[in-house]
């Protein structure tokens, strides 16, 4: 008893619990957790008229590893690469660098740029598997501006962590408790803070009476996220479970380094994956979204005075190499920060595999080729092991099929509640099979 | 629409002015979100996310600590309880009603005020501690929606039957964000609350009373940072290599410059509006000096200084502001620069460009300047449309580079800074500043800007005639911002609310009614519709 109330005791999770697998509760069955991320990136990957420089030429498993995607061999075997699908915007315009990515996420074309007609299905997943974790989701955003495309009115976006400090202070911060501390005692404060949280509460019903629709979706986003820092209080005074895997990272300092120039953009990714990475060793989020860069990326090569925006457009392809030179190279370069990311999720050991064989990464941009805004064949990847249920290291080809087809995939790896998942032309009740197990 | 959050800025200025300056703010607010052209309008549209509620409470908690601390707490705590060990509703209860008003921009209600004495009676007997009690109920304020909204309220007009008005407080909190940023002080208050600021005489003795104040700097200053897109300078960057000079305090200082010459030339000097483009007063600081190169002399942190002619600047076009948050992060950009003069001043905005357009033609030159490879843009009518009116003006200013500094040449080329709209010739940045200095559609756009700021909603044709009136109204004073402000905040369209969907025209309640609202204490929430 602390302070009048009753404080319930977890049971911490220890090697000797796990099945001979290592993959499973042996008393329970229950299998570890899975985590599940989004992972954007702006500007896609290069497809010029006389061929693409990422989507491999064999289909399923063995598939060749090609130009732009050389970065992600490490970790071959855990992703799926998932090329030709396309975006189908029932008779509505294409929003540049909006469309492809406001439409993996909603499953629903978006009428016009900076909304979307639906909540982004990460917020589903979290809604399904992340609780139980001091945080419900983590958002992320690795290039300085605060980009982030999880939404569950359509209008408000989430708020992402700018830089590697701002996530260290968000995680490992104020309020983070040690799942490994030998002395761990519930902080009374803890208790009466949540006592200014009730005032609110109670007045719910008069607040709601008499406001109109798109007000009462902003008064609910409210009280969703007063719920969420309810529930943060909550898990904070329970005993947290042992957590082998967690190794609380050394402070950071607050560097000041505001650069978009892409060798800072991927540093800070790498940094923010490693304690991401951590986070969920920790037991602190199940869920994220990762934003590497915007949609109209302006990441740019230290020194040079074009953007990798202007490049995409301005760019002539090259008449003996056939495609763009410089395009092309940013792609690549920006594909390293995803195969760092995938790398520094695979190095943290959990029972007899890594973090990334427990979690389901879905990782996409805004256009297929960028040059003419395409919303065909935008790059989508999932990584991940997703517990034993993603069947990895295959090319899947979409042939034009709806990109929420992988959309549905993904959540359902993850473990979301979900049948069907889309709307108009875009609706699916088809997840990527092939790669299920 | 009626609900909407406040800004950082109105946060800010809400706390400085319900607890006094000295209040420690130390949090990091969710973004804002543009729309039509203004932060103020897309932000009716947002709500607050997990992470922002995580700000908002971990401010509540130091705000309401800082309150009570045991060397401070004098300052704010205006009775001393009975026994520090044990509750004392009578004391909590004079500090909720002061700040609450203040916070609420309205009197709480006697709920409201109950369970605040719940939390504080509760805790402290929990803790034996009267402060810790006083803490938690006055944090309770602080993450309350209706502090963090802005709960704009109708009612039935009784000058115009069928229609509505906004309520008494809800009109005061209007005025008071449009012309201090900030919640009402306590003698707007006064004046709603019997409803005297329906009164047009009492209502314009008030605005002129805030509009002498100084906190008019602070509206004045939310404006134009909105109007002028500052928030971009948050996560603006620039390529060291290729500008060593730019850093954050460059960045901090750039924002500051041109709110200092709108304040001083506006508001101290109540001059023509115009003037912003073609001004060469300005004031710069020791960070400023190196870009603008112009040796700095003053020993104060900031200095007047008057440019040159040949300097080639020109109001705040010219400043870094403008130059370097509407350019790449190792480029100037003509074309971006065109399209913000055209959408930030002319409240005229430049379509996206098609999804597949074909830019085979822009090709990329590593020779020569900028205008060459924009005259592709002329050379295909699909471009041409838009282009022939965002090109010129960025054209215009190519004698600034990538952050703002004067250069003559481009790849040791002479940049040409000649250019044409609509067969109008002009020559480089004051050329320019002169044009829009004679263009109607200038004070017209900061009118609309203005009332759309205020009211939180883009405008339509019902308002066009109101806009008209208040335009002429503005060149009648000779385009002073001041009396702009003024005819607006007390202009009954300004307040004019319509009727939501489904609720059909207003009834005015009977006296039993209110009588009855009054008691129970449920005060008639009314959405506000938006007009489109």
């Amino acid at each position: 008893m602390v302070g009048g109330a009753a404080v319930s005791v977890g049971i911490p999770t220890l090697d000797c619990f796990l099945d001979g697998n290592g993959k499973a509760y042996a008393d329970t069955g229950a299998r570890l957790p899975i985590r599940f991320g989004t992972y954007f990136w702006g500007l896609g990957l290069t497809d010029t008229p006389a061929g693409s420089r990422w989507v491999p030429k064999t289909k399923g498993r063995d598939f060749d590893i090609t130009p732009e995607l050389i970065s992600l061999i490490p970790v071959k075997d855990k992703i799926s690469v998932c090329s030709g699908f396309r975006v189908i915007g029932d008779g509505r315009p294409n929003a540049v660098h909006w469309s492809g990515h406001a439409s993996i996420l909603s499953g629903i074309a978006p009428l016009r740029a900076g909304q979307m007609d639906g909540p982004s299905f990460d917020t589903s997943i979290a809604d399904a598997i992340g609780v139980g974790t001091r945080f419900k989701s983590i958002e992320v955003s690795a290039n300085g501006k605060p980009v982030s495309y999880s939404t569950r009115t359509g209008r408000s976006f989430a708020t992402p962590e700018p830089t590697p400090f701002a996530l260290y202070q968000r995680l490992f911060g104020q309020g983070f408790q040690d799942p490994n501390s030998p002395t761990w005692q519930p902080d009374p404060s803890i208790m009466l803070n949540q006592s200014v949280l009730s005032g609110v509460t109670e007045q719910r019903r008069a607040l709601f009476a008499q406001v109109g629709k798109s007000d009462q979706v902003k008064l609910d986003q409210y009280f969703t996220s007063l719920r969420e820092m309810e529930n943060q209080l909550a898990i904070q005074l329970q005993r947290p479970a042992k957590a082998e895997a967690c190794s609380i990272p050394s402070a950071l300092k607050d560097l000041p380094m505001k650069s978009a120039s892409v060798d800072v953009i991927n540093a800070n990714s790498k940094a923010m994956a490693r304690l991401l990475a951590m986070a969920m060793a920790c037991n602190q989020t199940k869920v994220f979204n990762f934003v590497h860069t915007p949609g109209q990326s302006e990441t740019y090569i230290a020194g040079d005075s074009k953007i990798y925006h202007q490049y995409t457009h301005d760019e002539p392809t090259d008449a003996t190499l056939g495609y763009q030179i410089n395009t092309s190279k940013l792609a690549g370069l920006v594909m390293q920060a995803l195969g760092d990311f995938l790398i520094e999720m695979n190095a943290i050991k959990e029972g007899a595999g890594t973090l990334l064989d427990n979690m389901v990464v879905m990782a996409f941009s805004d256009t297929g080729y960028a040059k003419i805004h395409s919303i065909e064949n935008i790059p989508m990847i999932i990584a991940g092991g997703a517990g034993g249920k993603h069947k990895g290291g295959q090319h899947i080809a979409g042939n034009g099929d709806p990109v929420t087809r992988v959309s549905l995939t993904a959540q359902q790896l993850a473990g979301a509640p979900v049948g069907e998942f889309g709307s108009g032309a875009m609706k699916t009740a088809r997840p990527i099979t092939e790669i299920m197990a | 629409m009626s609900v909407r959050r406040v800004t950082e800025s109105q946060y800010r200025n809400i706390i400085r002015d319900t607890f006094g300056p000295g209040m420690q703010l130390n949090a990091r607010f969710e973004p804002e979100l543009r729309e039509a052209g203004l932060q103020s309008i897309g932000n009716a549209q947002l709500s607050i996310t997990t992470s922002g509620f995580e700000q908002y409470f971990a401010l509540a908690k130091s705000v309401a600590g800082q309150a009570v601390d045991e060397k401070k707490r004098a300052e704010f705590v205006s009775c001393t309880p009975a026994d520090q060990k044990t509750k004392d509703d009578a004391c909590t209860r004079i500090v909720l009603e002061r700040y609450g008003k203040s916070l609420f921009r309205r009197p709480l209600t006697e709920a409201e005020i109950a369970s605040r004495l719940k939390i504080a009676s509760d805790a402290t007997a929990r803790v034996a501690n009267y402060y810790e009690g006083l803490r938690l109920a006055i944090a309770s304020l602080l993450v309350d929606p209706e502090f963090l909204f802005r709960v704009e309220e109708a009612e039935p007009d009784p000058a115009n039957p069928g229609q509505y008005r906004l309520d008494a407080y809800s009109k005061a909190s209007r005025i008071s964000f449009l012309l201090w940023d900030s919640a009402p002080d306590d003698a707007l208050l006064q004046a709603a609350v019997n409803g005297d600021i329906h009164v047009n005489a009492i209502l314009k003795a008030q605005v002129a009373r805030m509009i002498a104040s100084p906190k008019l700097k602070d509206g004045a200053k939310a404006f134009f940072t909105d109007m002028l897109q500052f928030e971009y300078f948050d996560s603006l960057t620039k390529d060291g290599a290729t500008y060593p000079k730019y850093s954050q305090k460059v960045a901090d200082s750039a924002r500051e410059q041109t709110l200092r010459t709108l304040m001083d030339l506006l508001i101290e000097q109540n001059r023509d509006y115009r003037d912003i483009f073609t001004t060469n007063e300005t004031f710069i600081n020791r960070a400023l000096a190196p870009v603008y190169k112009v040796p700095y002399l003053s020993r104060q942190e900031w200095a007047r200084y008057t440019f040159p002619d040949d300097a080639e600047r020109s109001g705040i076009l010219t400043q870094i502001t403008f130059l370097s948050l509407f350019s790449h992060p190792a480029a100037s950009s003509p074309t971006k620069r065109g399209i913000k003069v055209n959408e930030i001043f002319k409240c005229q905005p430049t379509p996206e460009p098609p999804a597949d357009v074909d830019f085979s033609k822009v090709q990329a030159l590593d020779k020569g300047t900028v205008r060459t490879r924009l005259l592709a843009h002329k050379e295909n009518a699909g471009c041409a449309v838009c282009h022939r009116n965002s090109d010129p003006p960025g054209l215009a200013l190519e004698h600034f580079d990538g952050i703002g500094q004067l250069r003559k040449l481009e790849n040791g080329q002479l940049i040409d800074v000649s250019a044409e709209i609509n067969g109008t010739q002009f020559s480089g940045a004051q050329g320019l500043g002169e044009m829009l200095r004679n263009d109607k559609k200038v004070p017209e756009c900061l009118v609309r800007n203005v009332f759309a700021y205020g009211i939180g909603r883009t405008t339509s044709y019902k308002d066009e005639d109101y806009l008209i009136d208040e335009t002429k109204a503005f060149a009648d004073n000779g385009y002073r911002f001041k009396d702009l402000l003024i005819n607006i905040a007390t202009s009954p369209g300004f307040f004019k609310a319509t009727s939501p969907v489904g609720l059909g025209p207003a009834k005015l309640p009977t006296t039993a009614q209110a009588a009855t609202q009054h008691a129970t204490e449920v005060r008639p929430r009314i959405a506000l519709e938006k007009t489109k």
